[in-house]
């Protein structure tokens, strides 16, 4: 416990050491709210217009929400896993008394603490200059299974990531080209991270529950909401539960295999 | 007359002052007297530039094919962006019965010409992306002692093959879109005009993104930010609230750069709007080129 503590004390500084890096990453975070902010800004114009089941407090906390929940859900550096087994430097780490999988999730962990504590900052510098209206879920249940849902949600996208970093294994100049398509492109739009998914029409709504995406934004933030209550929201707890199970099998079967033809090129 | 005469003559001397400045910074010879061997060592040169960037293209072609897999995962991601942004668009605004006072179809065109002007710069200005470690390795010091403009080799060196593969569609989907607005002849001109007068502006953006890159070290994030600031113009800029809007229209020209153009096609856009967009972006231009002149004198070659 105490290695990790420290794998998490110098990650932490690590990202003090490049801090116009940071700043410049939470800026984007901010810039790329202000496009979807002011889009539903403009579909609610009337506060007392409802479209797709949202009024105007409903879609605007979904979106100041964004901040929160991506903070705390994306904010990783397992992407650059797959870029160490392609340079061969995942042999440092098999050699060493720590395991590789906690070794990340720590360095997650401390990535997403400091991300989060700057989401909050920027969502109450959002809230001061665009003044929106915002629902605040009082009901403790409620927030319980929010919290509950996040941290699935946080190890829904660690599993993925490390599913999609072994990809590397079997084409090493692949990592990030892999990363694009899945851990980005469809995590953004299938997570609900851009736009609520309840706006799809219902054959395409049915498509995208069938996979484990909207667990990761859209659920957490239904139950925030309220939308979703009591047996649905623990019928969803169960699901995203079940997809952990199977995303933990596939990747410890890919790991296997993978470490099985890995040659350390590079090295 | 004689007073029109003269005052033709004087803003031609300005014009004349400001093409000198544009040439000396892409070394090409100056208009000492527009005479025909001007223009044809001006063509001459033109056509030196046009060889070499056939010649660095086809080295980044090669390179990009020659990884097949990697071209399609991105090439498929490219497209599946494309398409998941086009259908949240679409269903927004089918649901909510428009947006902003546009129709379905113009908010998708707003979002079609975006699209166009955004692969198009990204298709010629790729090589910005590596600038950085030109810089920070001091290699950038090879580039600075060829006989080739630096800007031109470090904006336009590496075209990226992938985007150059979704132009044809995008550019199709634009047309068929346009046309949906049966457009007069003048709103098919001034679309042309103001697209190509928005892509001044994106160039403008990314000769700023270069000098900022010699100033800071600083590329990456820069790039990305310039991004996300364009993609505001995803959509039309009437749905954002002063103070940003006038932040986009007069300070980050998105505005001009994107939103005008689809607006000329819709018969929206008075011939006053036209001039100032125009005069706009090659202001925003020059100053990017005095920017990038002042950051290039700042450049220490260090680590080289």
């Amino acid at each position: 416990m105490k290695k990790y503590l420290s794998i998490f004390n110098i990650s932490f500084q690590q990202e003090f050491a490049y801090r116009i890096n940071f700043i410049m990453w939470r800026v984007r975070n901010v810039l790329q709210i202000f496009l979807v902010f002011f889009l539903w800004d403009a579909v609610f114009k009337d506060p007392g217009r409802v479209v797709f089941g949202y009024n105007r407090e409903g879609i605007l906390t979904y979106v100041l929400g964004l901040i929160i929940v991506k903070s705390f859900v994306f904010s990783s550096k397992s992407m650059d896993v797959a870029g160490e087994i392609s340079r061969g430097e995942l042999s440092n780490y098999l050699v060493k008394p720590v395991s590789y999988f906690k070794y990340w999730i720590t360095r997650d962990l401390s990535s997403k603490s400091l991300n989060l504590s700057f989401a909050f900052f920027e969502t109450l510098f959002l809230f001061l200059i665009l003044k929106p209206s915002f629902f605040i879920q009082t009901d403790p249940i409620l927030l319980i299974f929010f919290l509950l849902s996040l941290i699935l949600a946080f190890s829904l996208f660690s599993l993925l990531l490390f599913i999609v970093s072994a990809i590397t294994f079997w084409m090493p100049e692949a990592g990030w080209g892999a990363h694009f398509l899945i851990s980005i492109i469809s995590v953004e739009f299938m997570s609900g991270a851009l736009f609520p998914l309840d706006i799809l029409p219902h054959f395409l709504q049915r498509i995208v529950n069938y996979t484990p995406f909207p667990y990761m934004v859209f659920f957490p933030m239904q139950v925030y909401l309220g939308k979703i209550l009591d047996s649905a929201a623990v019928k969803g707890i169960l699901i995203s539960g079940l997809w952990i199970l199977v995303l933990y099998f596939i990747m410890t079967l890919v790991w296997r295999k993978g470490l099985k033809v890995y040659e350390a090129y590079g090295r | 007359m004689k007073l029109m005469a003269d005052k033709l003559v004087n803003q031609l001397s300005v014009v004349r002052h400001w093409l000198g400045k544009l040439l000396r910074s892409l070394k090409l010879p100056q208009p000492q007297k527009l005479k025909v061997s001007f223009v044809l060592s001006f063509c001459k040169r033109l056509f030196y530039y046009f060889r070499i960037w056939i010649l660095m293209s086809k080295n980044s072609f090669m390179t990009v094919l020659s990884r097949k897999k990697i071209l399609f995962l991105f090439l498929l991601g490219k497209i599946l962006r494309f398409s998941f942004f086009t259908a949240f668009i679409y269903f927004l605004v089918l649901g909510a019965k428009g947006l902003s006072g546009y129709t379905k179809e113009q908010v998708v065109f707003f979002f079609l010409t975006f699209s166009l002007i955004d692969i198009l710069s990204q298709f010629l200005f790729r090589e910005v992306y590596r600038f950085r470690s030109l810089v920070v390795t001091g290699d950038l010091d090879l580039v600075l002692t060829k006989p080739v403009s630096t800007l031109f080799r470090v904006l336009m060196g590496g075209a990226d093959v992938i985007d150059f593969i979704t132009i044809p569609p995008l550019l199709f989907a634009v047309c068929y879109v346009g046309n949906l607005f049966q457009p007069s002849y003048l709103q098919i001109f001034l679309y042309i005009l103001l697209f190509f007068d928005g892509f001044l502006v994106a160039l403008a953006f990314h000769i700023a993104v270069l000098a900022l890159g010699i100033l800071t070290l600083e590329i990456d994030h820069s790039i990305m930010i310039y991004r996300d600031l364009v993609a505001l113009g995803k959509l039309p800029i009437d749905i954002y609230r002063e103070p940003l809007r006038g932040i986009l229209t007069f300070i980050f020209p998105v505005a001009i750069m994107v939103s005008l153009p689809a607006k000329a096609l819709m018969g929206l856009v008075s011939l006053q709007g036209v001039f100032l967009s125009l005069t706009s972006a090659v202001l925003t231009f020059f100053v990017s080129l005095r920017f990038w002149n002042f950051a290039l004198k700042k450049y220490t070659s260090a680590s080289s």
